[in-house]
C-alpha cells in the first residue's frame, strides 16, 4: 500500500512539475515573441493620450491698460459616432445654429463607427451662445421625444463640445491696422500680431497623459505667451479714427491717414487710417481690402509727400549753412536744375523773398534753388540722416522702406535734386515722415517711433526705453525752423491754427505719379505739424489721398490738423498758452 | 550511551507539538503577507484616488484659466470705448472743449510715468514652499536633520 501510494505521489509530483515548467516556458515564449512587442506597444498606445498643451496667447493692452486683444472660449463640435441616433437632426441643428453645411454634417455624422472611425468633427469655432442654443435644443428634444432607443426620434445624442481659446478683439475695428489679426490656426497677420507672433503665442508642448491614475505625473509648466502694452491711447485712437472718417467724407478722399506721436519719447499715440477691419471677422479681409489696398498704410504705403518735404530741405540747408532765415531769393517763376525746368505750384513768379516767404508761399523754385545751394551730396546726406529711404524699425509688420534715389544710382539724374527738394520723386511712408519731423520738434534729436511700451513675460513687466535715432540737425536749427513755420502759419492765417495754442506746421500738395507722368487733377494732400511750440507734446501727420472737393493741402488737410489738435489738447490735458503762463506765474 | 538517549528523549517535544509550531509559523507568515498585501492595496487605492483627483484638478485648472481669459474678454467688450461712450451719452455727459477745462497746479503731484500691469523684473518675492518637508523627506533625511542640525527645529518655530 505504501509503495503504491508513494508511486502515485511521485507521478503526481512529476506531472505538476511538468505542468509548471510548461506554463513557465509558455509564459516566456509569449513574452519574448515578436507579437508580444507589438501587443505591448498597442497596449501602451491605449494606456493614455498625447495632448498638446498650448498656452493662452498673450494679451495686448493700450497705454492705459485697456484690453485691445484678448482670448475667448470657442468650441469644436463633434460627434461620438457610436452614440449618434439621428444624423439628420444633428445636421439640421448645426445648419440652423452655426450655419454649417447640411450635407457635409449629415455625411460625417452618418459614418459607420468602427475601430478606425470613432469621432467626427462637425464644426469649429462655435461660440458660447451657439453652444447654449444647441444644448437647449438637445434638452427640448429629450423632453419632447422621450427616452433613448427609439431610432426615429429627433435627437442630438452623440454631440460633444471641445472648448479652446480663440483671439478676440473687444474694440472691434479700433486700431485694427496696428494690431493685425490671428487666423483660425493661431498665426498672426499684420501689425503687432505678426511682428510679435512668436512672443505672443508662446511655445506649445506635447505631453503624454496616462489614463492610469497611478502613473499620473505633474504637467509641465507651459509658460503663457508674452503680453504687450502698446503706446497707443485708445481714446485718442478712437477720436482720430472718427476724424479720419469725417475728413474722408468732407474732402471726398479715397483714404485718409492721421498719426500722432510724442516727439520726446517717440510714442505713437494714434495711427488711424482707412479702411479698417473688424478683427473679430478677419475672414472678411478680401472684402474690405480690395485689390492692392494695404492693410496698414501707416507703414506699408509710400507716397510722394510734396511740400511737407520742404521742411526737411530747409532744415538741411539752414543746418548746412547754405541759407539763413533772412537770405533773399528772387523768384522769377522758374528755375532749371539738371536740364529740367521747375515752376511754382501756381506757375507764377513771386519776386523777392526771404526764406520765411519761400516756406510761407511754398515756392518750389525757391526750394530747388536752396537745394542747389546746399549741393547734392550734402542734401542727400541730410535726407539719409532724416531716415528717408530706410526702415524706421517701428514694431509693426510690413514696413516699406520707401525710396530715395541717390547720386550714383542708375536712375538718379541731376534734375532729381530739384524735384526732391519739394517732395517729388521721393517716396516715403507716413511713419518715416513723422520720425523725420520729430527732429524739428525735439531740439534736433530724431526719435525712433515706438509702438510697444512694455512686454510682460513670465509675470514681469519689461518697459522699453525711448531711443534716439540720430541728430540730423542742431537744436538751434530746429528752433529756427519751428519759429519760421509758426510765423508762416500765423501770417497766412492758416486754417490749421488753433485758438489759444501756438503750433508750427506745413501743408503739402503733391501730384500723383502715373506711368504717363504726373496727374494734375489727383493729388495727395498732407499736413505735418507740432505743438505747443514752447514744449512740443505732439507731432501730427495728416494725409488725404486724392481729395475731390479741393486738391490743395491748405484747403483740405490743414483743417483736419486743427480738428486733431483741438481734440488732442483736451485728451492730453494741455492748457492753452495763456493758462499755462498763469499756472507758471502761480508756481 | 543509553543514558544520553534517555535524556534526549526526556527533553524532546512531542511530534504533535512540532507540527503545531510549524502550522503556527506558517499561519503567522500568512497573516503577515496578508497584512502587507492589505496595506499595499490600501495605499495603492489611496494613491490611485489621489492620482485621479490630480487629473480632475488639472482639468479644472485648465477650465478656470480658460474662464478667466474668457471673462477678461467679456469685461473688455462691456467696457470698450464704443460702449463707454454710448453709456456716457445715455447718462447725459457731453464732450468738453479746451475752453471748458480749468487747470489747477497741485504742489507735489507727479503724474505716474507708466501703467504697471505686472511686477517689475527687479522685484521678486521669495518662494514660499507649499509642501512641508515632512511630506517629502525620507526617514534617514529626517533623522540626520535632527541629529546633525537640531537648531533647524528652532528656526522653523520662529518662521511666520
Amino acid at each position: 500500500m505504501n509503495s503504491i501510494g508513494s508511486w502515485r505521489y511521485t507521478t503526481l509530483g512529476i506531472l505538476l512539475t511538468a505542468l509548471a515548467f510548461f506554463i513557465i516556458v509558455q509564459m516566456l515564449r509569449i513574452q519574448l515573441s515578436p507579437q508580444a512587442e507589438a501587443l505591448r506597444d498597442k497596449g501602451e498606445l491605449y494606456s493614455g493620450t498625447w495632448r498638446t498643451l498650448t498656452p493662452a496667447r498673450g494679451q495686448i493692452y493700450d497705454r492705459r491698460g485697456n484690453l485691445l486683444a484678448g482670448n475667448r472660449t470657442v468650441y469644436e463640435v463633434g460627434v461620438v459616432l457610436g452614440e449618434v441616433e439621428n444624423p439628420s437632426t444633428i445636421a439640421l441643428a448645426l445648419n440652423a445654429v452655426v450655419d454649417a453645411d447640411y450635407d457635409q454634417v449629415f455625411a460625417a455624422a452618418s459614418t459607420e463607427p468602427s475601430g478606425e472611425a470613432v469621432y467626427a468633427t462637425l464644426a469649429r469655432f462655435v461660440t458660447e451662445d451657439q453652444k447654449q442654443r444647441l444644448d437647449q435644443l438637445s434638452d427640448e428634444m429629450e423632453l419632447a421625444y422621450g427616452e433613448r432607443g427609439d431610432s426615429n426620434r429627433p435627437s442630438l445624442a452623440g454631440l460633444i463640445f471641445d472648448p479652446r481659446l480663440q483671439r478676440s478683439y473687444p474694440e472691434k475695428d479700433l486700431a485694427s491696422n496696428i494690431l493685425g489679426f490671428v487666423n483660425w490656426e493661431g498665426e498672426g497677420f499684420f501689425g503687432v500680431e505678426e511682428k510679435f507672433d512668436n512672443e505672443l503665442s508662446g511655445f506649445s508642448e506635447r505631453v503624454w497623459i496616462p489614463f492610469d491614475p497611478n502613473r499620473v505625473e505633474e504637467f509641465p509648466d507651459v509658460p503663457e505667451g508674452s503680453s504687450l502694452i502698446l503706446t497707443i491711447d485708445r481714446v485718442i485712437q478712437a477720436e482720430m479714427e472718427k476724424i479720419v472718417e469725417s475728413a474722408m467724407e468732407e474732402s471726398g478722399s479715397e483714404s485718409a491717414t492721421i498719426m500722432v506721436m510724442d516727439p520726446e519719447t517717440g510714442d505713437i499715440l494714434a495711427a488711424a487710417t482707412s479702411p479698417r477691419l473688424d478683427l473679430n471677422e478677419f475672414w472678411r479681409y478680401d472684402e474690405v481690402f480690395e485689390g492692392s489696398t494695404p492693410f496698414n498704410r501707416v507703414v506699408s504705403e509710400t507716397y510722394e509727400p510734396g511740400s511737407i518735404f520742404k521742411v526737411l530741405t530747409m532744415a538741411a540747408a539752414m543746418d548746412g549753412g547754405a541759407v539763413k532765415p533772412k537770405t533773399s531769393f528772387l523768384d522769377t517763376g522758374s528755375i532749371e536744375v539738371g536740364g529740367t525746368t521747375i515752376r511754382n505750384w501756381n506757375s507764377g513768379a513771386w519776386g523777392p523773398q526771404d526764406m520765411l516767404g519761400c516756406m510761407q508761399h511754398s515756392l518750389n523754385v525757391c526750394l530747388a534753388w536752396v537745394a542747389t545751394q546746399l549741393g547734392a551730396n550734402q542734401f542727400y546726406q541730410y535726407m539719409q540722416d532724416f531716415g528717408v529711404g530706410r526702415l524706421t524699425g517701428v514694431d509693426m509688420a510690413g514696413e516699406n522702406p520707401g525710396r530715395l534715389k541717390l547720386p550714383g544710382d542708375e536712375d538718379w539724374y541731376e534734375a532729381d535734386l530739384g524735384t526732391n527738394s519739394f517732395g517729388q520723386g521721393v517716396a516715403v511712408t507716413p511713419v518715416q515722415m513723422l520720425m523725420a519731423v520729430s527732429a524739428l520738434a525735439n531740439e534736433g534729436q530724431m526719435i525712433f517711433p515706438r509702438i510697444v511700451l512694455s512686454i510682460i513675460d513670465d509675470g514681469k513687466q519689461y518697459n522699453t526705453s525711448p531711443r534716439i535715432s540720430g541728430e540730423p540737425i542742431t537744436p538751434k536749427t530746429a528752433q529756427k525752423l519751428t519759429d519760421m513755420l509758426t510765423t508762416s502759419l500765423v501770417v497766412e492765417s492758416s486754417s490749421a491754427l488753433i485758438e489759444g495754442y501756438t503750433v508750427a506746421g506745413k501743408t503739402g500738395t503733391a501730384e500723383i505719379p502715373t506711368p504717363f507722368g504726373y496727374t494734375s487733377n489727383q493729388t495727395n494732400a498732407s499736413f505735418v505739424g507740432w505743438g505747443p511750440v514752447d514744449d512740443p507734446r505732439f507731432v501730427v501727420f495728416v494725409w488725404l489721398e486724392k481729395p475731390t472737393t479741393s486738391p490743395w493741402g491748405s484747403v483740405v488737410a490743414a483743417p483736419v490738423f486743427r480738428q486733431v489738435v483741438e481734440r488732442l489738447v483736451v485728451l492730453m490735458n494741455i492748457p492753452n498758452d495763456e493758462m499755462k503762463a498763469q499756472l507758471l506765474e502761480g508756481q | 550511551m543509553y543514558r544520553v538517549q534517555n535524556i534526549t528523549q526526556a527533553y524532546s517535544q512531542a511530534p504533535w507539538r512540532k507540527q503545531l509550531q510549524w502550522i503556527g509559523l506558517f499561519m503567522l507568515a500568512l497573516i503577515l503577507i496578508a497584512m502587507v498585501a492589505g496595506i499595499y492595496l490600501s495605499v495603492s487605492a489611496q494613491a490611485s484616488s489621489a492620482g485621479r483627483e490630480i487629473q480632475i484638478m488639472y482639468a479644472e485648472m485648465e477650465e478656470i484659466r480658460r474662464n478667466i481669459e474668457d471673462m477678461e474678454s467679456q469685461i473688455a467688450f462691456m467696457t470698450s470705448n464704443t460702449s463707454m461712450e454710448a453709456r456716457s451719452q445715455e447718462l447725459g455727459f457731453t464732450r468738453v472743449s479746451s475752453e471748458d477745462i480749468f487747470y489747477v497746479v497741485i504742489p507735489g503731484y507727479r503724474k505716474p510715468d507708466q501703467i504697471e500691469i505686472a511686477g517689475s523684473p527687479g522685484v521678486s518675492l521669495p518662494e514660499i514652499p507649499t509642501v512641508s518637508p515632512e511630506y517629502t523627506q525620507s526617514l534617514t533625511d529626517w533623522l540626520s536633520e535632527r541629529i546633525f542640525n537640531p537648531a533647524s527645529l528652532l528656526v522653523k518655530e520662529v518662521e511666520p
